[in-house]
């Protein structure tokens, strides 16, 4: 019974984070058809910024300034890279192939400086816990969830009540018809890099946070379980991308809990449980999931 | 590596009907194209010409009705298997691939030529000779479209009118029995619009292919047509001989209601 | 005649490549060695990525497959089959892998199979740290030396060759020249026939490839599962190289560099192919044994902060795709032959306009799905 509980708030905080990161996707994704490969590093780079800001800074000080710097590097990103590329459907998938290039050199960098090490990110929680009931809960992944969810609040606040957002929904549906009416597409889709440079940030915290122990250089790979994701949620909708960070992280936790019983696929087979899940769905509904965008006409 | 012999069977379309979401962008449609016949698909623009074509080559499933060449059904059929009964088109919108006039027009050979990965790959006899056998049948073709010159040039090199003309060589080199024609001057000059329908003229006459034509430009129409069947919101407002047409006071309706500059222009 | 000029052509790389071992030590040897097997496995990628426009970094997973097959496969915890028919066998099982994800490599497109494939990687990972009576788990296991007849690719008895001692670097050095000579022969086999053009047609229009007769499903896993047997080729290749294999070797970071090596070439063509897979491989290797010469590069392990020379080539060839991309679409064999093209005539020829500046631009062969859906 404890298990089971435990799995489950394990499978939401991890679901919640998971849905920060694929959020960012999605909001790319529908800004410009780009597939954000670079979305490892951008985590890393908050997580980084954090981890050396705090002791000078305080906690607060250092998620926000590096939030900020992040949001800002992705949306440079875009600007004067990606966008370069073009914004065409086309230019779309090559410059997703760029965002391949860019996280090499941004993953190379951080690495280097993070070499080894465990870096903390001084956050308030360290591994303080919380009895709740039946089961005892990290304040950390308590943190996580409500964070996210107020993050994740304000994004689709966002999305529905700013010009930016109607915009974004417009560029989205038909980027011509859009652009006729007026519509900046070049600053809609660097806002939306920014949007996801900040979720990633934020994301960082909770990926570093107890009880993992630190942040390292590999924690950036775990945003790719974002793409599984929001591969579940449909890709182009950031209400499936919530549902599918919540199936994701559920199922990741749920086979890391029952591993004992699970032992014929082998130790550590929860972290990559989310890779067999889209596989899975993606034997299902191979083209489906994706037709949302990138449809022309003869 | 020769043309096909035997006449073309007819092309039966029964009430097709085809539905996007709701939108009815054809509505119980029927034309039959008799054999070695052409026959021209008009109407205002969002009439439902391109969706017609679309359901011809299998790219569209409809909701209901037919599509019949001689006893088989296409409608169920995927377009490759479409394109390996004889039925080859050409898009509103030009469609070439990379490289030479050559290679796309060998692409056009797909469904009449066997060689696949590992005969490709190892270089077989048989492969190698399959290749320079087309290729010369091919560069016929490229002939007859006044290509010729430049068979070994890369389309993307190539004015406008030369890569329509591409596809129109591309959709010949599959020996078509209905050739599928998406407005085939659209777009260009008057010169290169005489020229296209000239080459239009000859491959018929020397092919005996049916023709399908959606086009905008009457002249063309009136010129090459056989037939006309005149589609308006999906659904087929007349049919009958270029000059019948010409007089059906509906066609007149639709066309100096919505149409009356495109008209002009293409004339 | 022009069958003649072809072979012509490629006699004089061939020769000159033959020639080497007897005039490099083994470090270049390794380089080279390590070049060829890399441009092995680029060239399948490029077929697939660049010709068919099909997105994969599940290339690690194949080549895996390959090497831990044909180890499997000719080694004492497997069946210990001749190792020349265990080298057959997981190329073939390289290919079956390929085939068994056709239900998504046919149906899934573009970028989209990019991602479908990361799950290959890390699942295929799993399996080789957990399957470890098959693959040696963590630790990985020694590749056991390929023989044919009597002849051993490794260090062996004392062999000389014209006053030049043939280890396992010289001996190996033919194996890989005779399977990277087959991969060239084989791919540009493809390329120039009916399935290179119905991709290149897949890549640059689905439904005009559908038109034209091409069975679009089909097509794509074909890719996908050619793709798969040159990574499983370059697989063995690397762990003969090698001489032992370990699971870690095969990360998403070895997918990343191929497809580096491809875009970096150029995509779509077998000559860029091996030309980025040689600038990916050799870069890391050279900046190693030259760190001490070079500006900001430190030695290996010399402390925390400096630049090590993998660091810089991977700073390097990172930097390379994002540049070319945003630059030269056409990566460096479009550069080389759009500067021979200047060289051979200053303006193009007859139809083109008039105006050399207004060219079309030639065509980015860039990973595209420019669909059309009617």
């Amino acid at each position: 019974m404890t298990t089971l509980v435990d799995n489950l708030f394990n499978g939401l905080a991890l679901g919640a984070v998971y849905a920060l990161i694929a959020l960012g996707f999605v909001t790319i994704f529908k800004a410009s058809g780009v597939l954000s490969f670079t979305h490892g590093s951008l985590l890393l780079l908050g997580g980084y910024l954090t981890a050396i800001l705090h002791d000078d800074l305080g906690f607060a000080g250092a998620l926000a300034l590096a939030v900020l710097a992040t949001a800002a590097v992705a949306g440079l990103l875009d600007r004067y890279v990606l966008q370069r590329i073009g914004t065409d459907p086309h230019a779309a998938h090559v410059a997703t192939i760029a965002t391949i290039g860019v996280d090499i050199v941004l993953v190379t960098d951080l690495s280097r400086r993070i070499g080894g090490d465990l870096l903390g990110l001084g956050d308030p929680w360290g591994d303080a816990v919380t009895d709740m009931g039946p089961a005892t809960v990290a304040d950390s992944r308590i943190a996580a969830i409500i964070v996210s969810a107020v993050a994740i609040a304000g994004a689709f606040a966002l999305f529905r009540f700013t010009p930016w957002g109607l915009s974004l929904r417009a560029a989205a549906e038909d980027s011509e018809a859009a652009a006729l009416m007026g519509v900046r597409l070049t600053r809609v889709r660097m806002l939306a890099w920014c949007l996801a440079g900040a979720l990633a940030a934020l994301a960082a915290v909770f990926l570093a946070a107890f009880p993992a122990p630190g942040l390292e250089r590999t924690t950036g790979q775990i945003a790719l379980k974002a793409f599984p994701a929001a591969i579940l949620g449909g890709m182009a909708s950031p209400v499936g991308a919530l549902v599918g960070s919540l199936l994701i992280g559920l199922t990741e936790a749920f086979v890391a809990g029952y591993q004992s019983d699970l032992h014929v696929l082998g130790e550590g087979f929860g972290d990559v449980a989310p890779y067999a899940v889209m596989v899975l769905v993606l034997l299902v509904r191979p083209a489906g999931l994706f037709a949302a965008r990138g449809a022309a006409r003869v | 590596m020769t043309p096909r012999t035997d006449a073309p069977p007819p092309l039966q379309v029964r009430d097709v009907t085809v539905r996007f979401a709701g939108l009815t962008a054809l509505d119980q449609v029927s034309f039959t194209v008799a054999p070695g016949t052409a026959h021209a698909v008009i109407g205002p623009n969002g009439a439902g010409k391109s969706t017609c074509f679309n359901v011809l080559s299998g790219l569209y499933r409809p909701a209901s009705g037919s599509v019949r060449l001689g006893g088989t059904e296409l409608t169920r059929l995927a377009p490759h298997r479409i394109a390996a009964l004889g039925v080859a088109r050409t898009f509103q919108n030009i469609v070439t691939t990379q490289g030479t006039v050559a290679d796309n027009l060998m692409l056009g050979r797909h469904a009449l030529t066997r060689a696949g990965f590992a005969a490709s790959a190892l270089r077989l006899p048989r492969a190698v000779r399959e290749q320079r056998d087309h290729l010369a049948r091919v560069r016929e073709i490229a002939e007859l479209t006044g290509l010729g010159a430049l068979f070994d040039t890369p389309v993307a090199l190539l004015s406008y009118g030369d890569r329509k003309r591409v596809e129109l060589a591309r959709a010949l080199c599959l020996e078509p029995r209905v050739l599928l024609l998406d407005e085939p001057v659209a777009g260009m000059n008057a010169g290169e619009r005489v020229r296209m329908a000239e080459v239009v003229r000859e491959i018929r006459a020397e092919l005996g292919l049916s023709v399908v034509l959606v086009e905008h430009d009457m002249g063309l129409v009136m010129r090459l047509a056989d037939e006309v069947t005149v589609l308006d919101f999906g659904r087929r407002i007349a049919h009958g001989t270029p000059d019948e047409v010409r007089r059906d006071p509906e066609v007149l309706r639709a066309y100096l209601g919505t149409e009356r500059a495109d008209g002009e222009d293409a004339a | 005649m022009s069958d003649l000029l072809e072979r012509g052509r490629f006699l004089l790389p061939a020769v000159l490549l033959a020639a080497l071992p007897f005039y490099l030590d083994a470090f270049w040897l390794r380089i080279g060695l390590f070049s060829m097997a890399a441009a092995i496995g680029a060239v399948g990628l490029g077929l697939l990525s660049g010709t068919a426009g099909q997105l994969s970094l599940g290339h690690a997973f194949f080549l895996a497959v390959g090497a831990y097959g044909y180890v499997w496969l000719a080694g004492d915890s497997g069946p210990g089959l001749p190792p020349a028919v265990a080298l057959v066998l997981a190329v073939l099982l390289a290919g079956a892998a390929g085939g068994l994800f056709s239900p998504v490599a046919g149906r899934v497109k573009g970028v989209y199979l990019g991602v479908a494939t990361l799950a290959l990687v890390f699942l295929g990972h799993h399996v080789l740290l957990t399957a470890d009576s098959v693959t040696g788990g963590f630790n990985g296991s020694s590749v056991p030396p390929l023989e044919i007849g009597s002849f051993a690719f490794d260090q062996g008895d004392d062999l000389t060759v014209l006053g030049v001692p043939f280890g396992a670097e010289e001996r190996i050095w033919y194996l890989g020249l005779a399977l990277f000579a087959l991969t060239w022969f084989t791919a540009r086999g493809l390329l120039r026939g009916r399935p290179g053009r119905a991709l290149v047609a897949l890549r640059d229009s689905e439904t005009a490839a559908a038109v034209m007769g091409v069975h679009v499903a089909r097509y794509r896993s074909a890719a996908f599962v050619v793709s798969s047997m040159y990574a499983g080729l370059a697989g063995v290749l690397l762990a003969l190289s090698f001489r032992r294999v370990v699971p870690d070797y095969f990360s998403l970071a070895l997918s990343v560099d191929y497809l580096a090596m491809i875009v970096i070439g150029g995509l779509g063509s077998v000559a860029g192919a091996t030309a980025g897979a040689v600038f990916v491989t050799a870069l890391p290797l050279l900046m190693t044994r030259y760190a001490d010469q070079l500006p900001l590069v430190a030695a290996p392990g010399s402390g925390d902060g400096s630049i090590g020379p993998t660091e810089a080539a991977r700073y390097l060839y990172g930097a390379a795709i994002v540049v070319i991309l945003v630059f030269a679409p056409d990566g460096l064999t479009g550069l080389a032959r759009r500067a021979r093209a200047r060289i051979a005539r200053p303006r193009p020829p007859g139809p083109a306009p008039s105006d050399p500046g207004a060219a079309p631009r030639p065509p980015a062969t860039a990973v595209r799905a420019k669909e059309h859906t009617p």
